[in-house]
Formats: structure tokens, C-alpha cells, sequence
């Protein structure tokens, strides 16, 4: 999380040279499940996202961490934090579509209380343009790969994510008003050696903030 | 009556400073015409005759002889009314008379004067400006007989044959105002002179001109075409649910595909997240839809007024083109100079 904010920081004046390039704080509000609906969590924190434009190339590189408590419905008891990194480099194909291709990486403290996971993601992203600086966007894909604490695995289709985002130009677009969201679904299993046995993971990200743009 | 008739005919064609330059002073030739003016022929003529051998002026000398024309008309002597009007012609080939009050007798005695000797008259350059070598100076005479007339243009050390013809009657010439290799005429005084030559006999006339040059009119650079104007390059579309319902669209699919891709086993999904930010799209493509929308690039009008400014471009560098041609032009103005004498 640190080194990652450090190289954000370091790619700023490179990003600063390009077409265009925000940054901003943000306001993240989450729910997150695991293994069964009595490990439910919801809770809130703080995060940033940085965007990067140049040509037919751009970036989002979002950083955020939530602090999970459980519900009153559930079972479980310890509150934990998700500390996420989500980087998903686009290229703009055609029309509002976009390829995407990126990485997640969310570690939790304490360590098993919860699943700190990693996974490349692959999609597509639709974008459309509402009025004179506003945009929406619809994006989805798959997560390759995922690498969990707990162990177990996920088959290829087994682990998706579907996100929604809206950016509103303010103040001549020197100001961006952010708002995004984002489902992950793991459908991880695990096997003790008595036979494989579902263990998913389901998460969901609201993000509200504004970001200067440059 | 005659006489003075003639005598206004001739105020009117020398002015009244020639006029005053150009009285009778000999007094038997006022003699003369003052019996002539009283219908006293016979005196008129002897006084007439008498005049003519005594010292007289050129203009003195016309005007005995034109006397005795008048004189011998009114006593019917055609013959002698004609010898008379021919050193009339001869002194003064320029002099006309006046058909509406000279008597026909005397009209008509000059006019077979007029074609019994040989003179060149009414030599006319007519005033005019143009584009050298675009462009042509007329002049034109009379020669009362047949005869080879050679028409010619000096001054200084030009001299220029512009003609050569055989002609009688009125003869229309037209000058490009041009030397041998093509240029236009140098700027100065000239002088064009007509030479009439049958057998023994011949007349000349002159007429000097001023040859001045100036420069050719530019024309003006265009900054657009007359009849067209460039017509804006945006437009506004019309108001459209598009924004709104896309929003909707775009919030149901993310809700309904979390619901859709969320585990059973964890319960229902949450939507809460994804409703805020899904309420929040939808509330700004309401807003969007209310909105007046944002000009759109008029691709019509934007082809039009590309296709305009080439159309500029292209006559200004055609402009351009001429300008740089106008600018190596000579105009070349000709304007007669009054002439100081008569011909011989």
C-alpha cells in the first residue's frame, strides 16, 4: 500500500506531462461477505483515485481502506481493515468501448480475519458522455489468477467484477466530482482434503470524492 | 451676310483669343468687306482684288480670297468662286463653313474646292488611357483627294511610321501606342503627322500629343466571397431523453448484474453502494435531459465553410497572380496637346 502510494507519488510529474491527469481524495463506504451470509461486514473509510489520459491510452489507479465491522445479523464478531490498490490501465477501442487490463491487491488487518486477495483483471468498459462534462461509465471483466491468504483457488470464469462511474466537470473542469462503484464476486473453494468446498467472496465499493484535474 | 456668318464660323473654331490676335487690320480689305457686307459686289470684289496686292497677314490673305469666294458665288461666277475657295483651302485647310448660314452657292463652290486640291484636314487623336498593349489610340483625318498618306508618330529621337495608305475621304487609324519590339511608347511629348503626297503635289498635318504613364489599379485581396457568408460550425441539437434514459440503462445493468453475478450462499446482494452511484448517474442525466444541450459540431456547415476558404484562398492567390502582372503594366495615357499651326 505504502510503496504503491510512494510510486503513485513518483509517476505524478509524469502523469503531469500528459494530456490529462486528476487526483483525489475520496469517501468509501463498503459491504463485504465471506464463505456464508453470517460473515457479513459493512463499514467506511477513505481512499484516492488518480486518473491519467494520454492519446488512446489511460489509467485509473485507486487506493482505498475501509474499516469492516460486522453486522448485526451475522455471526461474526472483529472488526478488520481492507486496504485495496485497484490499477486498471484502458485503451480505447471503438466508439464508447474500451479494453481494460489491470491488477487488484487487498491485504487485511488483522490477517485472518478476513481474505487478503490478489488477482489480474481483464474487461471492457463502456463510457458515455451525458451532457458538456459529464461522463458515465460501465465496466466489467474477469480477475485471473487470484491469489487468496487463506489458500483455495477459483475456477477461469469463477471470479468477476462489474463497476459503474460518474464524473461530473466542475469550476471549468479543473474540478472533478467523482462518484464510482464497484462488485467483486470470488467464487474461491477450498479443500482440507476432504473434498473441495465453496468458500466465496463477495464484495461491494462505493467511492465519492472530487479530484483536481491538471 | 455671308462674310459674317463665316466670320462667327471662324470665332467659333479659333476662340475668341485668336479672334483678337487675328482682326482685319488692312484697310482695304475692310473696305472690301464692308461693301460685300452692303450687297456692293462689284466693289466688294475690286476692293477684294486690290487687298490681295497689298501686304496681308496669312489670315488677311484667307480671308480676301474667302471675300472674293463669297463675292463671285453671289454673282453667280462659280468657276472663279471656286479658284477662290481653293487658296482658301490651301491658306487655311482646317476652315469650315457653316451649311446652315452660308448660302448654297458658296457650300457648294467650296465643297468642289475642297476636292480640286489635295489637303490633309481634321486630323483628330482622341484622348484615352489604357493598359499598354491592352489597348489602341485612335486617329483620324480627312484627305480631300486620292493620294498615298503616310501616318507617323516623333518626337525626340522616336519616329514611328503608323501607317501608310491610299485613301481619300475621312480615315480611321487605330495606335497601339507600341515601339517595333513591343513596348509600350515612352512617356513625353510627340507629335503625329499625316503626309499626303499625289504625283507633284502635297499636304501635311500635325497633331501633338503628350504620351504620360502611370501605374496599373491592384486589385484587392478578398477576405470573402460576395453572396456567401460562413455559417457557424456548431449547432445546438435538439432536447432529447437520451441522457436519462442511458443513465437509467447504465444503473440497471450494474444493479441488476450484482444481483445477477452475487453469490446465494452469501445472501442477497447488496445494492446499496451501487444504488447510491447508480441514484447519483441517474440524477445527473436528468439533469443533463433538462439541460440545453451542448453545441455539436455542424459537419455540413463545417465542409461549406472549408470549401469557402479554398474558394478565397484560391481566387487570392489568383489575385496574387494578377497583382504581380498588374504591377510590370504601363498605363499609358495619350491626350492631345493644342496645336500652334495649321498644315502646309
Amino acid at each position: 500500500m505504502r510503496s504503491l502510494a510512494c510510486a503513485l507519488v513518483a509517476l505524478l510529474p509524469v502523469g503531469l506531462a500528459a494530456q490529462h491527469v486528476a487526483i483525489g481524495p475520496q469517501v468509501a463506504f463498503g459491504d463485504y461477505r465471506e464463505v456464508s451470509s453470517d460473515l457479513h461486514y459493512r463499514g467506511g473509510g477513505i481512499g484516492a483515485k488518480a486518473t491519467l489520459e494520454w492519446k488512446k491510452f489511460s489509467a485509473d489507479i485507486v487506493l482505498s481502506k475501509v474499516k469492516y465491522k460486522p453486522t448485526s445479523d451475522g455471526t461474526a464478531t472483529t472488526e478488520f481493515d481492507a486496504s485495496e490498490v485497484d490499477v486498471r490501465l484502458r485503451y480505447y477501442i471503438t466508439g464508447p468501448v474500451s479494453g481494460e487490463l489491470g491488477f487488484i491487491n487487498r491485504k487485511v488487518d488483522p490477517e485472518f480475519e478476513a481474505q487478503s486477495v490478489g488477482a489480474v483483471t481483464a474487461g471492457a468498459q463502456m463510457a458515455y458522455l451525458l451532457g458538456p462534462g459529464v461522463r458515465m461509465a460501465l465496466h466489467g471483466g474477469l480477475m485471473f489468477g487470484a491469489k487468496y491468504s487463506g489458500g483455495g483457488t477459483t475456477s477461469g470464469l469463477g471470479a468477476l467484477q462489474l463497476g459503474l462511474g460518474l464524473t461530473v466537470d466542475a469550476l471549468h473542469s479543473r474540478v472533478r466530482v467523482t462518484g464510482d462503484y464497484g462488485f467483486q464476486r470470488f467464487s474461491r473453494k477450498t479443500d482440507d482434503g476432504s473434498g473441495a468446498l465453496p468458500a466465496p467472496i463477495q464484495k461491494s465499493l462505493g467511492r465519492v470524492g472530487f479530484a483536481i484535474a491538471f | 451676310m455671308n462674310a459674317r456668318v463665316v466670320l462667327l464660323a471662324v470665332m467659333a473654331l479659333g476662340g475668341v483669343a485668336t479672334l483678337r490676335a487675328q482682326t482685319i487690320q488692312n484697310p482695304t480689305l475692310r473696305r472690301a468687306q464692308q461693301a460685300f457686307d452692303n450687297l456692293d459686289y462689284r466693289q466688294a470684289l475690286s476692293a477684294g482684288q486690290a487687298a490681295l496686292r497689298e501686304r496681308l497677314t496669312g489670315f488677311e490673305r484667307a480671308r480676301a480670297y474667302e471675300l472674293l469666294g463669297f463675292t463671285y458665288s453671289g454673282m453667280d461666277s462659280i468657276l472663279k468662286a471656286v479658284d477662290a475657295f481653293k487658296q482658301v483651302v490651301l491658306l487655311e485647310p482646317e476652315r469650315t463653313l457653316d451649311p446652315n448660314r452660308t448660302s448654297p452657292k458658296a457650300l457648294s463652290a467650296f465643297q468642289v474646292a475642297l476636292t480640286q486640291v489635295l489637303v490633309v484636314r481634321q486630323l483628330v487623336v482622341d484622348s484615352v488611357a489604357f493598359v499598354g498593349g491592352q489597348g489602341v489610340v485612335p486617329i483620324r483625318y480627312t484627305v480631300t483627294q486620292p493620294a498615298r498618306v503616310v501616318t507617323r508618330v516623333v518626337g525626340g529621337s522616336t519616329s514611328l511610321r503608323i501607317d501608310s495608305t491610299v485613301a481619300t475621304g475621312q480615315v480611321n487609324i487605330r495606335w497601339p501606342a507600341r515601339l517595333p519590339n513591343g513596348d509600350p511608347i515612352p512617356p513625353g511629348n510627340y507629335t503625329v503627322v499625316v503626309d499626303a503626297t499625289v504625283g507633284q503635289n502635297s499636304s501635311s498635318t500635325s497633331q501633338p500629343i503628350r504620351v504620360s504613364h502611370g501605374t496599373v489599379d491592384t486589385v484587392a485581396h478578398l477576405t470573402s466571397l460576395p453572396g456567401y457568408t460562413y455559417l457557424p460550425e456548431t449547432e445546438v441539437p435538439p432536447k432529447s431523453w437520451r441522457p436519462m434514459g442511458l443513465a437509467l440503462v447504465y444503473t440497471g445493468i450494474a444493479l441488476a448484474g450484482t444481483s445477477a453475478l452475487s453469490n446465494r450462499d452469501l445472501g442477497s446482494a447488496s445494492l446499496r453502494e451501487g444504488g447510491t452511484i447508480g441514484a447519483g448517474i441517474v440524477l445527473a442525466g436528468f439533469i443533463m435531459t433538462l439541460k440545453k444541450p451542448a453545441p455539436q459540431p455542424a459537419r455540413g456547415n463545417i465542409l461549406y465553410n472549408q470549401l469557402l476558404r479554398e474558394q478565397i484562398t484560391r481566387r487570392n492567390a489568383e489575385i496574387a497572380q494578377e497583382n504581380t502582372r498588374r504591377r510590370q503594366q504601363v498605363a499609358l495615357t495619350v491626350a492631345p496637346v493644342p496645336r500652334s499651326g495649321g498644315s502646309r
